[in-house]
C-alpha cells in the first residue's frame, strides 16, 4: 500500500527497501488476482482427467480464449479511469464483425489477401465509429456513459440483425483462420499475441504518458481536469473512439477463429470486461486502473470458464460467480471510499 | 468615490486593473460600476457580506463570467477574457475554496497536470513524461515556498487539507507571472493549517506576485493583507491599505455604517 511506501524510511536501507518492494507487490490488486489465476489453474489440473488442464493444448486454448476478453478489459478499465462506462461493447464486437465480415464476402472475388485485410480494417474502423458515436453522445449531448451505451448496445444489436437477418455470415476465406484466427506463433496462439501487444501499449500509455495522467485525471476530478485547462470533450471522444478500436480488434479475432459471425452472442461481454476490470482492482468512481490487475482478472473468467466444463461442471457457473464477485468488489470498494470520505458519486451521476 | 492609496509611485502597470465593471444577472446588479487594481507583491483582502459581489467580481477577473460593461487590463493591456484558459494566458490563475486536486493523482501530476514536461526524442514525442525533472522542479517550488511534503510522489488524497491547500497554491505559483486569485483559501482548514496558508500567501507575494484573497477570516486575512478593498452592494466603498486599519473600521464598510455616517 502506498501509506507504507511513504512512512517506511528505515535505518537500514537494503532491507527496508527489499521489505517495501514485497510490501508494493503484496499491496498491488493484481498480484492477488494472479494468485488465484495460479491457484485455479493447479486446482483444474488437479481435478480434470488425466490433468488434461496442463497440457499445451489447453494453456494455447486460454490463451485464444483470452484474446478477445482482454482486448474488452482493457478498454472498459482505460473508460473506467476516466470515470465512464461501457456496456455496449459486446453488441460492438456482433456489429463490428457483421460489417467487416460483409466487406470481406464482398471482396472476396478480388483476391484472399485484400479481402481479409480490407475486413480486418472496416472491422477496427467500426469499431472505432461505435466508439466515437458513445463519446459524442456523452460529451455533446450530455448523456451518462451508462445510459448511452445502453442505447448504442440496443442500436447496435438492432443493426446487426437488420444487415443478417439475424442470421450469422459464413464461408469466409479459409486462410482467415489458418493465416491468423488459429495461427499459432512460438506456441503462442497469434490472435492472443495481437491483444498482449495492444494491452501492453495500453499499459505503457497509461504509466508514463501524458494522456495516462489526464485519462486518470478526468476519472479522478472532472472539476480539477477542467480547471486545469484540458479539453475535456476531446480527450473524451477520443479515448471513447480507441477504445471502441479495441473491440473492433476483438470483432476481427471472433470471425477468424470461427470462421463465422456470432450475432446471437456476446451478451454478456460487458459483464465480463467490466467485471474483470473491477476484480482487477478498478474503481467505478474513476482515477484508479491497474491495468496488470484488469488482465489477470480477464484470465480468471476465462480460467473458469475453461476449467468447468474441463472438470465437467456447467460453464454458466462462471457467469454467476462473476456477478457476485463484481457486486461484493464494488461493495469493498464502496465501504474503502467511505471510510477515506470520500462518497461514491454514481448515484449523483446518474441524477445529472 | 473611494481613491486607492497605492496607486501612486508604481513603476510597473497593474497586474489587474478594472475600471466600471458591471454585471447583472437578471434583475440582481451585483457588479454596480467596480474600480480596483491589483499590483504585484501586494496581498489585496477582498471583503464584503454575502452577495456584496466578491464571488462574481473574481469570476469576472479570471475569464469564468464576461462583465456586462466596464474595462479589464492585464498587465497594461487591455482584455477580454473569454475562459480560465484566457485569464491563465495572461498570467492568473485561481485557487478554489474545495481543494479542487485529482485525489488519485500523485502531487507530482497534479502540480503538473496540462503543463506537464515531455521526455525528448522520439519518447517525448509518443508523449512520455520526463516525471524525474518534473519531480526536481516541484521540489523545488515547494521548498522556496516553505511546504513540506512527505514526496511528491504520493496521491493527494493522502495529504491532509491544509497540505492540499498548500499544492493547490504552489500549483497556482508555479504556472502564473503576474496574479492569483484565492476564494476562501482557508475555509475548509483548521487554526494550524489556516496558518500555514496564511503564510504560503505572504511568501507567494514576496516572489512578486499580485494576490488577491476572499476569506470571511476576517482577523487571519487582515494580518496578512497589505490593502482591503470592501464591496457592498457591488461597488468597492473602501479601499486602503491595511495599515492601521482597524477591524471596527472593516466591518462598519462592510455593513454600510461608514456610508451612513459619511456619505
Amino acid at each position: 500500500m502506498a501509506e507504507h511506501a511513504v512512512s517506511s524510511r528505515p535505518a537500514a536501507p537494503e532491507r527496508g527497501e527489499r521489505r517495501a518492494v514485497l510490501q508494493r507487490v503484496a499491496g498491488h490488486p493484481a498480484f492477488w488476482i494472479a494468485l488465484i489465476d495460479v491457484a485455479l489453474i493447479l486446482i483444474f489440473g488437479l481435478l480434470s482427467p488425466n490433468n488434461v488442464f496442463w497440457t499445451l493444448g489447453s494453456f494455447q486454448n486460454l490463451a485464444v480464449d483470452s484474446a478477445e476478453a482482454l482486448l474488452l478489459t482493457t478498454g472498459v478499465a482505460l473508460l473506467l479511469g476516466a470515470g465512464e462506462f461501457d456496456i455496449s461493447q459486446g453488441a460492438n464486437v456482433v456489429l463490428s464483425s457483421v460489417i467487416g465480415g460483409k466487406v470481406m464476402l464482398a471482396l472476396g472475388s478480388a483476391g484472399t489477401l485484400p479481402a481479409i485485410l480490407l475486413g480486418a480494417l472496416t472491422c477496427v474502423a467500426c469499431g472505432a465509429g461505435m466508439g466515437a458515436v458513445n463519446g459524442i453522445v456523452v460529451t455533446k449531448l450530455g448523456v451518462n456513459s451508462l445510459v448511452a451505451t445502453l442505447g448504442t448496445l440496443g442500436i447496435a444489436t438492432g443493426a446487426a440483425d437488420l444487415i443478417t437477418n439475424g442470421s450469422d455470415l459464413a464461408g469466409f476465406p479459409l486462410q482467415l483462420q489458418s493465416a491468423f484466427g488459429s495461427r499459432v506463433v512460438l506456441g503462442v496462439p497469434l490472435p492472443a499475441l495481437v491483444a498482449l501487444a495492444l494491452f501492453g501499449v495500453a499499459w505503457l500509455v497509461l504509466r508514463f504518458t501524458r494522456s495516462g495522467v489526464r485519462i486518470l485525471a478526468l476519472g479522478s476530478s472532472r472539476e480539477s481536469a477542467v480547471r486545469s485547462g484540458l479539453r475535456v470533450d476531446r480527450l473524451l471522444i477520443v479515448l471513447f473512439l480507441l477504445t471502441g478500436a479495441l473491440v473492433g480488434v476483438a470483432g476481427f479475432i471472433d470471425i477468424s477463429r470461427f470462421g463465422t459471425t456470432n450475432v446471437s452472442g456476446h451478451q454478456t461481454d460487458a459483464l465480463a470486461s467490466i467485471g474483470a476490470a473491477v476484480i482487477g482492482g478498478a474503481s467505478l468512481w474513476g482515477g484508479r486502473v491497474p491495468l496488470l490487475g484488469a488482465l489477470f482478472g480477464a484470465l480468471l473468467a476465462v480460467i473458469l470458464q475453461d476449467g468447468l466444463v474441463v472438470v465437467g461442471l456447467s460453464p454458466f457457473f462462471q457467469l454467476i460467480a462473476t456477478g457476485v464477485v463484481l457486486i461484493a468488489a464494488v461493495h469493498l470498494d464502496q465501504q474503502r471510499r467511505q471510510r477515506s470520505g470520500r462518497p461514491g458519486r454514481v448515484r449523483a451521476r446518474l441524477r445529472s | 468615490m473611494p481613491t486607492s492609496a497605492s496607486i501612486e509611485g508604481r513603476d510597473e502597470p497593474a497586474v489587474i486593473r478594472a475600471r466600471g465593471l458591471i454585471k447583472t444577472f437578471g434583475h440582481v446588479a451585483a457588479l454596480q460600476g467596480v474600480d480596483l487594481e491589483l499590483y504585484g507583491g501586494e496581498v489585496v483582502a477582498l471583503l464584503g457580506d454575502n452577495g456584496a459581489g466578491k464571488s462574481t467580481l473574481t469570476k469576472c477577473l479570471c475569464g469564468v463570467y464576461q462583465p456586462d460593461a466596464g474595462e479589464l487590463e492585464l498587465a497594461g493591456r487591455p482584455v477580454q477574457l473569454r475562459s480560465i484558459r484566457d485569464a491563465e494566458a495572461y498570467g492568473i490563475s485561481v485557487v478554489y475554496q474545495d481543494l479542487a486536486l485529482a485525489p488519485d493523482l500523485t502531487v507530482l501530476e497534479n502540480i503538473f497536470l496540462g503543463h506537464e514536461l515531455l521526455r525528448t526524442g522520439l519518447l517525448g514525442r509518443a508523449g512520455a513524461l520526463a516525471r524525474g525533472e518534473m519531480a526536481q522542479r516541484a521540489d523545488a517550488a515547494l521548498q522556496a515556498l516553505g511546504i513540506d511534503l512527505p514526496s511528491v510522489r504520493i496521491p493527494v488524497s493522502e495529504l491532509s487539507g491544509g497540505q492540499r491547500q498548500a499544492v493547490a497554491i504552489a500549483r497556482a505559483t508555479m504556472w502564473t507571472r503576474a496574479g492569483i486569485l484565492m476564494d476562501e483559501p482557508t475555509a475548509a482548514l483548521g487554526t494550524r493549517q489556516s496558518d500555514i496558508v496564511a503564510n504560503l500567501i505572504t511568501a507567494t507575494a514576496a516572489r512578486g506576485l499580485g494576490v488577491m484573497v476572499i476569506s470571511h477570516d476576517l482577523p487571519r486575512v487582515m494580518e496578512i493583507a497589505t490593502r482591503v478593498i470592501v464591496l457592498r452592494h457591488g461597488r468597492v466603498v473602501l479601499d486602503t491599505p491595511a495599515q492601521g486599519l482597524s477591524r471596527r473600521d472593516v466591518v462598519d464598510a462592510m455593513v454600510g455604517y461608514a456610508e451612513e455616517v459619511h456619505g
